[in-house]
């Protein structure tokens, strides 16, 4: 008897689903975001206020709060999601502390008929939905710009990131692909700069006297300007550095070309992909039925646009783009092959 | 003098040896390098770790966990005040010592009027003031005045600048352990704080300075370090938490209190970044890394205590 109500009702809250299409305008999403303590958690942050106050001041939507855990775990998230399916929001947009231990709320979620859109930090739950940028592609154009660039090769360092994370992994695979791609290069050092520039420049400063000449560094983001100081510092030859988007990454980089001529590439995640999870939440709310994994692109900033991605990036901040819906209709269009 | 009468010696004789397996790599080619980058990154620990060490011999249960977020709200607050112009470095170092004079007043209100243990009282604390280091500049990095820049990145006789104030903090640290009456307090509070209390230590005064005194030190770091790295990062003091008490630990201060030991923390903080150096150079992977981390500091740790009880 029970089971047959349950079912019957959600035959009901498919059939309305189905036929909210193209009013969300009563829809009220959340933001559940694990961190805030680094710029570009700031710059996604404040991505997600400008893009949503924006919808909600258009009508598309009720309202987009956004809210951050005060410590970076999962547990404390959980209990977050769980008090958001109580509000009765009707999508939830995630950037997850873990990708597998937030997989049982997110669960409660879905099954409470709740759209979950999980962005950077990714949770693996079926039910979700999955925003990523190529990560592996980010470290494999690195070694094609290299050897662009440097096309007899050389040696490389490589600065990775916070060691045991799936991104981290992932630009790695990407990197170890790309100097099996131009085997000319060869990696002769590591080091872990956790994307942060301090770290970075403290790892590199301490293995580079051991290291021969080094042509080129592959990056994660955050990275390269600690990597230059260190080199500077210790009077080595500057490398080909790949940037990752930082302001003082793109400053320097402007600089040494002005000084006497410094041609590199920069690429990384916008913090804006955040805006990505909004609007394809509300797609979604609106009837869209995209495939749950989702690809959008990254951000790069080539010789040709470094002056305009300077002049529109705040100092000491991160390299960023918001997403429109346009952008999102677009994203799912793609994946749906449309 | 034996040698159990002197346990900071285990933290120099493992920083040595893990020196010489690094610049073994190179047949000691890297050697003039890696002593360089060495002495620059320990500075930072040396001057955080003397707070903590301070801290942790007033005895059982005290401890500054605040310390990274100390140093986040300095650097930021310091660094946005100067904001690039020269004549304002003085000033901006002033605002920095200032924060931590206050931080450290504020932990000691807490543990003292609300009576809340050290561990909560700080850890809450640490939240309001990474909260306001957030609030205050949205995790933007601003450059330092490049006279500043040029100082902490510069060396004088061969030594890096940053390790001449890590020297200049270690002997005055001394000086007050060893020749000031505070000095003689501080481990006396460690060692029984009842008995302190009857023999007439002003315990209340002692333990406040204290706390005022390491979230100084660690406000001068945070001002240093991100002076040195070209701008603060809201995330810049997160590895000196367990970094600050690790180098008390390994230089052969009582976690217990009561005892402690200046010039082991130096054997300690360049240990510490050597050993990460030595690691990274013989290419090992992260998770490789991490677990031959842990053990070398255990191995230490316990060749170090092993000895003291031999005594």
């Amino acid at each position: 008897m029970q089971a047959r109500t349950i079912l019957a009702s959600s035959v009901l809250i498919a059939a309305s689903a189905m036929t909210a299409q193209a009013d969300t305008s009563n829809a009220r999403i959340a933001l559940s975001n694990n961190y805030a303590g680094n710029s570009w958690r700031q710059a996604m942050l404040e991505s997600w206020n400008k893009e949503t106050a924006q919808a909600v001041a258009d009508g598309i939507v009720a309202e987009a709060p956004a809210f951050t855990t005060a410590e970076n775990q999962a547990t404390e998230q959980a209990a977050q999601i769980q008090n958001m399916i109580l509000e009765g929001y009707d999508a939830i947009v995630i950037n997850a502390a873990s990708p597998t231990a937030l997989n049982g709320a997110i669960r409660e979620a879905c099954d409470a008929g709740i759209v979950v859109v999980t962005f950077d930090g990714i949770a693996t739950e079926p039910c979700a939905w999955r925003i990523e940028v190529d990560f592996h592609e980010l470290g494999r154009m690195q070694l094609e710009f290299m050897a662009g660039q440097l096309p007899e090769g050389g040696n490389l360092l490589e600065i990775r990131g916070l060691a045991g994370t799936s991104v981290d992994d992932n630009i790695h695979a990407g990197i170890l692909d790309g100097v099996a791609e131009y085997p000319q290069f060869t990696i002769v050092g590591s080091v872990h700069g956790d994307w942060a520039g301090d770290v970075s420049q403290r790892e590199v400063a301490g293995i580079l006297p051991s290291l021969p000449e080094i042509a080129g560094i592959v990056t994660q983001g955050g990275d390269g300007y600690g990597a230059a100081q260190a080199f500077a510092a210790a009077g080595r030859d500057m490398p080909l550095i790949f940037m990752g988007n930082r302001q003082d990454e793109l400053l320097w980089w402007k600089e040494q070309d002005e000084a006497g001529g410094y041609v590199t590439q920069s690429a990384s995640i916008a913090p804006g992909v955040a805006t990505a999870g909004f609007w394809i939440a509300q797609q979604i709310l609106d009837g869209a039925e995209p495939p749950k994994d989702l690809i959008v692109p990254m951000l790069v900033v080539t010789q040709d646009t470094l002056d305009e991605a300077l002049a529109n990036t705040p100092e000491g901040s991160v390299a960023n783009t918001e997403y429109s819906q346009q952008d999102a209709i677009d994203v799912i269009n793609a994946a749906t092959g449309g | 003098m034996s040698i159990s009468r002197k346990p900071w010696l285990w933290s120099f004789v493992a920083a040595l040896v893990v020196f010489v397996i690094t610049i073994a790599a190179t047949a000691g080619a890297s050697t003039g390098g890696v002593m360089q980058a060495a002495l620059t990154f320990a500075a930072i620990s040396i001057i955080v770790g003397t707070g903590q060490m301070f801290v942790i011999t007033l005895g059982p249960g005290n401890i500054d966990l605040a310390v990274p977020a100390t140093m986040t709200l300095a650097a930021t607050l310091a660094l946005k005040y100067m904001d690039g112009v020269a004549v304002l470095i003085v000033p901006g170092l002033l605002i920095a010592l200032g924060i931590g004079v206050a931080i450290g007043v504020l932990n000691y209100a807490l543990i003292k009027l609300l009576r809340i243990p050290p561990i909560i009282a700080t850890l809450a604390m640490s939240f309001v003031i990474q909260s306001t280091a957030i609030a205050t500049n949205r995790g933007l990095r601003i450059k330092p005045p490049q006279m500043l820049a040029d100082f902490t990145t510069g060396s004088l006789l061969g030594l890096p600048n940053l390790a001449w104030v890590a020297l200049l903090v270690t002997v005055a640290a001394w000086l007050l352990l060893n020749r000031t009456v505070y000095g003689r307090w501080v481990p006396a509070i460690g060692q029984s704080i009842a008995a302190a209390r009857m023999a007439g230590v002003p315990v209340d005064g002692v333990r406040l300075a204290t706390y005022v005194l390491c979230a100084v030190l660690a406000a001068i770091a945070g001002y240093l370090m991100a002076s040195f790295s070209g701008g603060a990062a809201l995330d810049m003091g997160k590895e000196y938490l367990l970094m600050s008490i690790a180098v008390v630990v390994i230089g052969g201060s009582s976690v217990a209190g009561g005892d402690s030991n200046v010039p082991g923390i130096w054997g300690a903080s360049l240990f510490m970044y050597l050993v990460v150096t030595m690691l990274n150079t013989y290419g090992l992977q992260s998770g490789a890394r991490q677990i031959f981390t842990g053990i070398i500091i255990i191995t230490v740790i316990l060749v170090a205590s092993g000895r003291r009880r031999a005594s």
